[in-house]
């Protein structure tokens, strides 16, 4: 024989013994007392198994060691400490007919089915598969003894019989009471009942102290006894039908059939998962709770473990008596038998974070990485101060994979470039770049990036980090609105890119083997192997310096870059993080979309209307601004100057001299300028008359034209 | 009795048949229309008042929520409403004598990364400036007010640090309708259930009434509170409406110990969970990205939600979900309310709650009194009128929604 041990103590089982067997065959109630159904259909026997609180004992098979406790008496179980996660396997299965429950009306559900030449898969509580659930798809939920089982299927079939109703009477929470069905089970297991008595409607009261003393008849007999078996008959067991409203299933036999309503409740508990006695329902009608989802909600009935299986009859009962008309169930809801958070979990994949081609690189550079706009970038590598010197004053890499990048062609490209974008686009000569922002229909900022022209019908695009995830989407949804001829080719994962800044970024290629007159000038782009690289460079600047970005292929990323560092050894390379990047654009005043601009931030609210031609026909957005342009618009974002210490990014702009909560805007970017010595700032001012000099960090901050740094761009072009 | 039901006041509920005509009549017995019935009623003497429900009072979203209660919002007209909300449900059981189950448990607000830990200092900045109390906390502190976070999330989501949010509370959902709806009765105001409204009663450009199916209700005024729904009410009226409807999920577990004390939420993961004073732990997360009118819940969504809880609180694996539910937001575009006027006379609307609705149900109820018994919006709820879309003046506060 095997033995559990329940509370402490070991205990001796049967072969094929449920935990509540178990307890029942040693004279013991599974969990402190109430009617046992040995059926899942209410909640009085769950117990805490291996850990796991509320686990219904009466499915849950008896293995050798399993540890059980009970619940401590007139509190809950505590979680516990964190636990070892133990992996649960999920299992994706497909089925044509799963007929739920196999009892005779399952049987025979399954039977014709067959008949009809469908496969059948039938799932049943007691050979240990659970369901959980019945979701859209359809999708059954199966709790198993290997794991989870998604099961998705065409036609589903309930056929889980009837619940036995419990007794609601004094007393209805010793240990002892059985129904019908329970009694027999453990009878057949070989369970000694004792003294039993096997009462109907009849039954008035149950006695005793901690079990089933004597019962207490109607008439006025009273019975001595060891235990009840009290035969009430039964409700649908019709929860998954109530749970899924909209998926298609058929009901059959008990659980789909008309059963009559037990007499009104008089005394006693209701509701054994919440304790809600029938004084308790008796006080919020007479408090004027006076239908079934009141009496549910403010006596909270029905929605504890078994989710109305006992108490659902008592309680349409209860109601139908006082209003005079019978009322229907209440919805259920997922979940329908046991399932843990760490079960529900199983199988799934949170979005992953992605990680560039050089990312090996900077680890080995002893950078510090975090995540932003979904990828792991380099924030400094130990020293964002000399790595903003490097840019300013040498040379610096810069690992901007990231960046969306895509390719357009066909013969209506200028066309729907033109309709997407602001700015214009058709006299963008080949070789040749320029700096564009896109628009929401709303006339909102939406990203900002490149147009380089590589051919009359080919252009090259690029996106921020953030937008290149809906860059693609965003192209390829207007093309085909407008049912335009142009070929999308997104190239943000299969390309990266390196980019070279600082005024001897030149003198870097020129040792890679690109000649002085090769390297495009500032705007201009050329196709050139960069130290055997096949590369295409892209002059632009972000940093305020001269800075070339290497596109390439992502296998010879690590390549590239490793010749670069190498190359720029004499020069006094470095790499820099975002840190130093967002500094370096701050004292250029470049926006950065997301922390300076808002979801509402139209063009003109950044200063740069320069960036929107409303003398082109049409583009994505126009409609918008020439409607907003002629509101009035308090709404600005300023360049501002302090003294260090440079104030934290979200510090609130207030009047000079103003009140405390006298808020007009909030710093969206700052920065310790190791240049100028002093912070260089970017904010809103939300309200006209704008300041001159605002209280940022309660210190005085004038506002500033921007760029702080070189205005004339003579370094970007060097 | 237990103390539950036993603390419960009466409803006392009218016995006529609905009059045919009202002062206001309000479409929507959630905790919005509830509450401003209550303050008609009780701060401004308007109590030829009705409030009509489809269903049964609090079966909307005033009855599926995480009753989350909270100011810690990223603007400064925003953490002003709900400061004033939040001080309001502070002072509701002593103003009603009715036991809400306030609990004050302060919330967290997790960041994951540099940029997660710029946007809660940044609230931290706001909401400090504007009157509520928020602290930016590092993870030793975290951990103290939190014994059960893995701070290092898994290897995945390490804690950089939270915004803190010391008046964070909640508050039993139910109760909270029922205490509105109470007071509302005691002040005779009528409160008809299962009475849909199925149309508006328009003279001209004037809405002067409502249809239901047992007949028409005029009205000097109707207040749209429904939840769900609203751009179908505002439509009769030829209001188009910014707003886009989504489902937002949640479950509960069982009952455990009293052990978990904040609210947490987390900025990259997107979820929040706490415990409520029956010992369930309530989870949440963002709403479903497709939108849709249906209250069904889905397994994808237990899926993620429990993944994501359990990445942070490992302890919450073993734990067993009871039910879930799900709500249907009214999301605006700017992620902020639409309160008040809506250009149409005598019709007035109470909605883009999406998923922030509960913590704003007495300062929103009490300032669309206000509103209708002075007629001019005061300066709390001003700034989140319709007409602020056509104006360019929107209330964009994205990363405070809980949601993305």
């Amino acid at each position: 024989m095997s033995r559990v041990v329940y509370d402490g103590t070991p205990i001796e089982y049967d072969e094929g013994d449920t935990l509540a067997i178990a307890a029942v065959r040693n004279g013991q109630h599974p969990a402190r007392g109430g009617t046992l159904c040995l059926a899942g259909d209410c909640g009085n026997c769950v117990a805490i198994v291996d850990g796991t609180p509320w686990v219904r004992t009466c499915q849950t098979p008896a293995r050798p060691g399993s540890v059980v406790r009970r619940h401590p008496s007139g509190a809950h179980p505590s979680p516990g400490g964190p636990e070892q996660h133990t992996a649960v396997a999920v299992r994706h299965r497909r089925a044509h007919h799963v007929v739920i429950g196999n009892g005779e009306s399952g049987a025979a559900a399954a039977a014709a089915a067959r008949a009809q030449g469908d496969t059948v898969l039938m799932l049943d509580a007691a050979d240990g598969n659970e369901v959980v659930g019945v979701f859209d798809g359809p999708t059954i939920i199966v709790r198993t003894p290997s794991g989870i089982d998604q099961l998705h299927a065409h036609h589903i079939t309930l056929a889980t019989g009837a619940a036995e109703i419990h007794p609601v009477c004094p007393g209805n929470m010793l240990a002892g009471i059985y129904t019908p069905r329970a009694a027999a089970a453990a009878q057949a297991a070989g369970v000694d009942l004792g003294r039993i008595a096997v009462v109907g409607r009849n039954l008035v009261a149950i006695h005793g102290e901690v079990g089933v003393s004597a019962i207490e008849l109607a008439d006025g007999t009273v019975i001595e006894c060891d235990t009840v078996v009290a035969d009430l008959g039964s409700a649908p067991r019709d929860l998954l039908a109530r749970m899924a409203p909209m998926v298609p299933v058929s009901v059959v036999g008990p659980a789909a059939a008309a059963h009559a309503l037990p007499p009104c409740p008089q005394e006693g508990v209701v509701c054994p998962c919440g304790k809600i006695t029938v004084e308790d329902l008796d006080g919020v009608w007479s408090k004027g709770f006076n239908e079934l989802e009141l009496v549910k909600r403010a006596s909270l009935t029905g929605v504890g473990t078994c989710q109305g299986g006992v108490c659902m009859p008592h309680l349409r009962a209860f109601v139908a008596e006082r209003s005079g008309s019978e009322p229907q169930p209440f919805t259920a809801r997922p979940a329908a038998r046991q399932l843990t958070l760490g079960e529900a979990a199983a199988g799934y994949h949170i979005d992953t974070f992605r990680r560039t081609p050089l990312h090996a690189e900077h680890v080995a550079l002893g950078a510090t990485l975090d995540k932003f706009g979904g990828w792991y970038r380099p924030w400094h590598y130990g020293d964002p101060v000399a790595e903003y010197w490097a840019v300013r004053e040498a040379v610096s890499l810069g690992d901007v994979s990231t960046l969306g990048k895509m390719i357009v062609s066909g013969p209506d490209v200028v066309e729907a470039l033109e309709r997407l974008y602001p700015n214009h686009v058709h006299d963008i000569k080949v070789g040749r770049a320029r700096y564009v922002i896109n628009l929401t229909e709303r006339g909102h900022i939406l990203d900002d990036g490149m147009i380089l022209r590589d051919a009359d019908d080919r252009f090259t695009l690029t996106f921020t980090s953030g937008g290149a995830s809906t860059a693609e989407m965003w192209v390829r949804d207007w093309v085909e609105t407008w049912g335009l001829k142009v070929h999308v080719l997104d190239r943000t994962v299969s390309h990266g890119a390196i980019n070279v800044t600082g005024p001897l970024a030149g003198e870097l290629l020129r040792r890679a083997g690109v000649a002085d007159e090769e390297r495009p000038k500032f705007l201009q782009h050329r196709r050139l192997a960069v130290a055997g690289v096949p590369c295409h460079v892209m002059r632009l600047s972000f940093t305020g310096e001269a800075s070339f970005e290497l596109h390439h292929q992502i296998d010879r990323s690590v390549e590239l870059w490793q010749a670069l560092m190498h190359l720029g050894q004499p020069l006094g390379v470095r790499p820099h993080g975002l840190q130093a990047l967002f500094g370096l654009r701050c004292e250029k005043g470049h926006i950065l979309v997301g922390q300076d601009t808002e979801l509402d931030t139209s063009p003109r609210r950044v200063n740069m209307d320069w960036a929107v031609k409303l003398d082109k026909p049409a583009f994505i957005g126009r409609e918008a601004l020439v409607r907003t342009a002629r509101l009035p618009d308090e709404r600005r974002l300023f360049g501002f100057t302090m003294e260090g210490p440079a104030p934290l990014e979200g510090s609130v702009i207030r009047p000079v001299g103003g009140a405390a909560d006298d808020v007009i805007g909030h710093v969206t970017s700052s920065w310790n300028s190791p240049l100028f010595g002093h912070a260089v700032l970017m904010g809103w001012q939300k309200r006209a008359p704008h300041a001159d000099v605002v209280e940022i960090d309660g210190r005085e901050a004038h506002v500033s034209p921007v760029p702080f740094y070189d205005p004339e761009g003579a370094r970007a072009r060097l | 009795m237990n103390e539950f039901v036993e603390t419960l006041l009466d409803l006392p509920w009218q016995t006529c048949e609905p009059k045919p005509a009202y002062d206001v009549v309000i479409i929507g017995g959630g905790g919005h229309g509830l509450s401003t019935a209550y303050y008609l009623a009780a701060r401004h003497g308007i109590t030829n008042v009705c409030v009509l429900d489809a269903n049964y009072i609090g079966s909307g979203n005033s009855g599926r929520n995480t009753t989350i209660i909270r100011s810690n919002y990223g603007i400064p007209e925003s953490v002003r409403f709900y400061q004033h909300s939040l001080e309001l449900y502070q002072g509701l059981e002593a103003e009603t004598g009715s036991w809400i189950m306030h609990s004050t448990k302060g919330q967290i607000w997790l960041a994951h990364s540099v940029t997660a830990a710029r946007t809660e200092r940044t609230r931290a900045l706001m909401n400090q400036a504007c009157g509520a109390h928020t602290d930016y906390i590092l993870p030793d502190e975290i951990k103290a007010r939190c014994p059960q976070i893995d701070l290092s999330g898994g290897g995945r989501y390490p804690v950089h640090g939270a915004s803190y949010h010391h008046e964070g509370a909640t508050a039993r959902h139910d109760r909270v309708v029922w205490t509105y709806a109470q007071g509302a009765l005691r002040n005779g105001v009528h409160i008809f259930q299962h009475t849909p409204v199925i149309g508006l009663v328009k003279d001209g450009d004037r809405v002067t009434g409502v249809h239901t199916p047992n007949g028409t209700i005029s009205a000097g005024i109707v207040l749209s509170a429904v939840g769900g729904h609203v751009s179908t009410v505002a439509g009769w009226a030829g209001v188009r409406l910014p707003i886009r409807t989504h489902a937002l999920q949640a479950f509960v577990t069982n009952a455990y110990a009293q052990e978990f004390a904040p609210i947490v939420s987390s900025n990259d993961l997107v979820f929040y969970v706490s415990q409520t004073p029956r010992g369930q732990m309530l989870i949440g997360a963002e709403y479903d990205r497709q939108a849709s009118y249906r209250t069904a819940t889905s397994y994808a969504y237990l899926q993620a939600c429990s993944a994501k809880a359990t990445i942070m609180f490992p302890f919450l694996s073993k734990l067993r979900i009871l039910r879930s539910w799900a709500g249907v937001c009214d999301v605006s575009t700017d992620f902020s309310p639409i309160i008040g006027h809506t250009g149409v006379d005598g019709f007035m609307l109470s909605t883009g709650w999406g998923t922030w609705g509960f913590k704003a149900i007495p300062a929103a109820g009490e300032q669309l009194a206000a509103l209708i018994a002075t007629g001019t919006p005061s300066p709390l709820i001003a700034p989140f009128g319709l007409d602020r879309f056509a104006n360019e003046l929107a209330m964009a506060d994205p990363s405070s929604a809980g949601t993305r």
